[in-house]
């Protein structure tokens, strides 16, 4: 409709950084001990989980490694996807008034999930190359790749929800039912071969399974997933955020007009 | 001269539906039930330009249009039809003030809406004194918004968009807020950007202030242009028309 200046444009730089350094301050109190301080979740969390379960799937050495990793991963898939469905919603005072590519703010409701994940995933490495467990550059290399898909799955999700809530308001109640069982149906604090081997594929259809599998797969078992599985993996990701661009396409010209 | 403001033939209009659904819970449980749905038309057939450099003012009554219309110039809202071309940047403030969060300070507040409205990282930073210092909050500045009062906010909204202002300014009754001291500084400011050559939008329920800072002026009655003439002009008419029907309720247009 109207023309937007290619001048506007240039600035967004700004905008998105403003925009994730406020987040980050709001969020943690803009210091370093409230960053730590919302780590205590998972991590305690880990800590609970790591003493109850190590003792039923003792056979597995390697058990508190998987848990760590797939806790994680699945920390940042639903704390992403929260926040970016509720993204609009919650910047609706910026949405209402200003004109900019409204895109950004879904884009930046993850930043502060993908800084949690990063510290994390570091730690971890850290911790993997002094146990001098951890395998090649190529592995890590994977890693970042399942890393980076993930969060495109997540962002795909979180465009055409943040629309959607603004006509459904109690989506953010259906979503939380759907990952309080998500929950149980990713291999999280369970090992996937448990599950009958005719399920396993069903629960691959679920977006963390994989990512989590595989990405234990390349860091503590030192194997790489196929190539199929690959391919998999990365057609779910662009999937997601094919569905995700065209839905937001559609409802968010008229966003501010339901806020 | 080239309009820097175009509007064609705009028209917006609203479905009022007898029963609201805005849950997936509400939908499923009212799946069978049949509802009926009103259109409220709010912008019929409205079509303006503004040239470079010039003010426009835009008065009516309550439920006239007003706001609709400002905020589809301001490409927040979209019209149902019809076509707005704006030739450069834009700079709203609508419906007395702008976005805040109120978990952050006036300074990250200030850089927040100033790169909102495009400005840069760099330019947003520059400008924070200057802002403070218009609104007169510079002893607040590290204070979060929650706890500023409604007055205090809107000053640091003005002073933010007044700093921000690049190309096409709209103000909604801007010279509306504040004591008798920051009224004058906005006005002051308003002067210095109009001789600045800035193309102002202006929409005030007050005569004299569209007579005094507007070149041209339309009249909205119902969602449509009902007069359209200079400042004075568009001020008297709308004195006179809310004397002739001063009890009617805002038009539902078409009506």
């Amino acid at each position: 409709m109207s023309a937007v200046a290619s001048a506007e444009r240039a600035d967004l730089v700004g905008l998105v950084w403003t925009i994730v350094r406020t987040d980050f301050k709001v969020r943690y109190q803009g210091t370093l001990g409230g960053f730590v301080w919302a780590l205590l979740k998972p991590l305690s969390m880990f800590a609970v989980l790591t003493w109850v379960f190590s003792h039923i799937f003792s056979a597995d050495p390697n058990y508190g490694l998987n848990l760590l990793v797939g806790l994680f991963l699945w920390e940042f898939f639903a704390e992403g996807t929260k926040v970016g469905l509720m993204s609009l919603h919650t910047k609706g005072y910026l949405l209402a008034k200003t004109r900019f590519p409204r895109a950004v703010l879904v884009a930046t409701s993850l930043s502060n999930p993908l800084i949690t994940l990063t510290v994390v995933s570091a730690a971890m490495l850290t911790f993997l190359a002094v146990q001098g467990r951890l395998a090649g550059p190529l592995n890590v290399a994977l890693y970042v790749a399942y890393v980076a898909q993930l969060a495109l799955i997540v962002l795909g999700f979180s465009l055409a929800t943040s629309v959607l809530f603004l006509r459904f308001r109690d989506l953010n109640q259906v979503w939380e039912v759907i990952t309080h069982a998500g929950f149980f149906v990713a291999p999280i604090i369970y090992p996937l071969d448990i599950m009958p081997e005719r399920l396993h594929f069903n629960l691959y259809v679920w977006p963390p399974t994989p990512v989590i599998e595989y990405s234990r797969a390349v860091l503590i078992h030192g194997r790489i997933p196929s190539l199929r599985a690959h391919l998999l993996l990365a057609a779910v990701a662009t999937a997601s955020l094919l569905v995700g661009c065209l839905v937001f396409r559609r409802f968010a010209p008229r966003a501010a007009e339901n806020l | 001269m080239k309009a820097v403001v175009e509007a064609r033939r705009l028209h917006k209009g609203f479905w009022i539906p007898s029963v609201r659904r805005s849950t997936v819970r509400e939908h499923v449980m009212g799946f069978l039930r049949r509802r009926s749905f009103e259109r409220l038309v709010v912008l019929d057939d409205v079509s303006l330009e503004v040239e470079a450099g010039q003010t426009l003012g835009i008065m009516g009554r309550n439920g006239s249009g007003k706001s609709t219309l400002l905020k589809i110039l301001s490409g927040i809202y979209q019209a149902d039809s019809g076509e707005v071309e704006i030739r450069g940047p834009i700079t709203p403030i609508l419906e007395l003030g702008v976005g805040w969060n109120p978990e952050l300070d006036a300074i990250d507040n200030t850089l927040l809406i100033g790169t909102a409205m495009g400005l840069s990282l760099r330019e947003a930073r520059g400008c924070i004194d200057g802002v403070l210092a218009f609104a007169g909050l510079e002893r607040f500045a590290n204070l979060q918004l929650k706890h500023y009062s409604s007055g205090m906010a809107a000053r640091l909204a003005y002073s933010v968009a007044f700093a921000a202002a690049r190309g096409v300014l709209i103000l909604d009754e801007v010279f509306a807020v504040g004591d008798a001291a920051f009224k004058a500084r906005c006005e002051d400011r308003y002067r210095e950007l109009h001789r600045q050559g800035y193309t102002v939008i202006l929409v005030s329920h007050l005569p004299s202030t569209v007579a005094d800072f507007c070149t041209r002026a339309i009249l909205l009655e119902g969602g449509r242009v009902a007069f359209e003439g200079r400042g004075d002009e568009v001020g008297r008419a709308y004195m006179s028309m809310l004397a002739e029907a001063p009890a009617q309720l805002p038009a539902a247009a078409g009506a």
